[in-house]
């Protein structure tokens, strides 16, 4: 499996900001062009071979995933707007990356969570408390949609934001980074 | 033309007038737009409603929330028809274990 697209993601997610470059394929400077994009994953997973049903899935997934980076940093982007977005399959194992570079879970949670102390308490209440940190909208649930699936289906998800990185499959996992994610950088293996 | 129709006593709702992938948030929020705007204009809280996931590929929980959320709040009898699809399934089970849906 490609190991490089990873690695332009974390390239273009560290770099200062005069200095990121990101292929125009995988870049999504919008919502629309990230929606029009992964639009097309459903079709290429299932002539890969991909059951029709897991294929649905994983593109309401990237879609609630991607469409959180649009949604907590809309007009408050700290410098380059918009999202990484590469999906690759082999017809047995496959590998979806989107990465931004905004606020990060702990700066976007702490506007209705204030409390919150560490990017690691951050991630925990994003992927397992029913909270919103959009004023005037009470919802916030589709990590909690990402996780139950993950372990329903056998996935793996990395969520990357600031220091900490929850693993998650049937168990969710934390670790410490060395390196930081300003922004998320969010890697789901199927 | 929408075909949401009316028939009898219940208004049905067909999901697939939407799109069949149905995704972001403001997407949601544009439909129940639409729907406020016309079908489900004028009906009392105990109108029998259908909302019919015929058709639907993808559903995911924003978009739901948008507008499954927002009629099952809005009305009394309402009624899941064709929701056997493993994303309209699971985006079901999200709603009600997080956004409090009773149906």
């Amino acid at each position: 499996m490609e190991t490089n697209l990873k690695n332009l993601a974390l390239k273009w997610l560290v770099a200062e900001p005069e200095k990121a470059q990101i292929a125009s394929e995988y870049y999504c400077q919008t919502r629309d062009v990230f929606e029009a994009r992964n639009n097309k994953v459903p079709d290429e997973l299932i002539q890969k071979g991909m059951d029709d049903d897991l294929a649905y899935l994983i593109y309401s997934m990237l879609g609630e995933i991607g469409n959180n980076s649009f949604d907590h940093n809309l007009a408050n982007w700290p410098n380059i707007p918009g999202v990484f977005f590469a999906v690759e399959y082999d017809g047995k194992i496959g590998r979806a990356i989107i990465a931004d570079r905004g606020l990060g879970v702990l700066n976007t949670l702490r506007k209705a969570v204030p409390d919150l102390e560490n990017d690691e308490e951050a991630l925990e209440l994003a992927f397992t408390k029913k909270i919103s940190s959009r004023v005037f909208e009470n919802r916030g649930n589709g990590l909690k949609f990402v996780k139950n699936n993950i372990a329903a289906n056998n996935l793996l998800l990395e969520f990357s934001s600031g220091d900490a990185q929850v693993v998650i499959n049937h168990n969710m996992n934390k670790n410490k980074l060395e390196n930081r994610v300003d922004g998320c950088l969010v890697i789901l293996n199927f | 033309m929408l075909s949401n129709f009316k028939l009898l006593n219940h208004m049905k709702i067909e999901i697939k007038n939407f799109g069949d992938k149905l995704v972001s948030r403001p997407a949601g929020r544009e439909a129940f737009l639409a729907l406020e705007s016309y079908q489900l204009k004028g009906l009392s809280e105990n109108e029998p409603i259908e909302i019919d996931f015929a058709g639907i590929k993808a559903l995911t929980p924003s978009w739901a929330d948008e507008v499954v959320t927002k009629i099952a709040e809005r009305f009394k009898n309402v009624k899941l028809l064709n929701a056997d699809s493993m994303t309209v399934q699971a985006t079901l089970k999200t709603l009600r274990e997080y956004s409090n849906l009773k149906i």
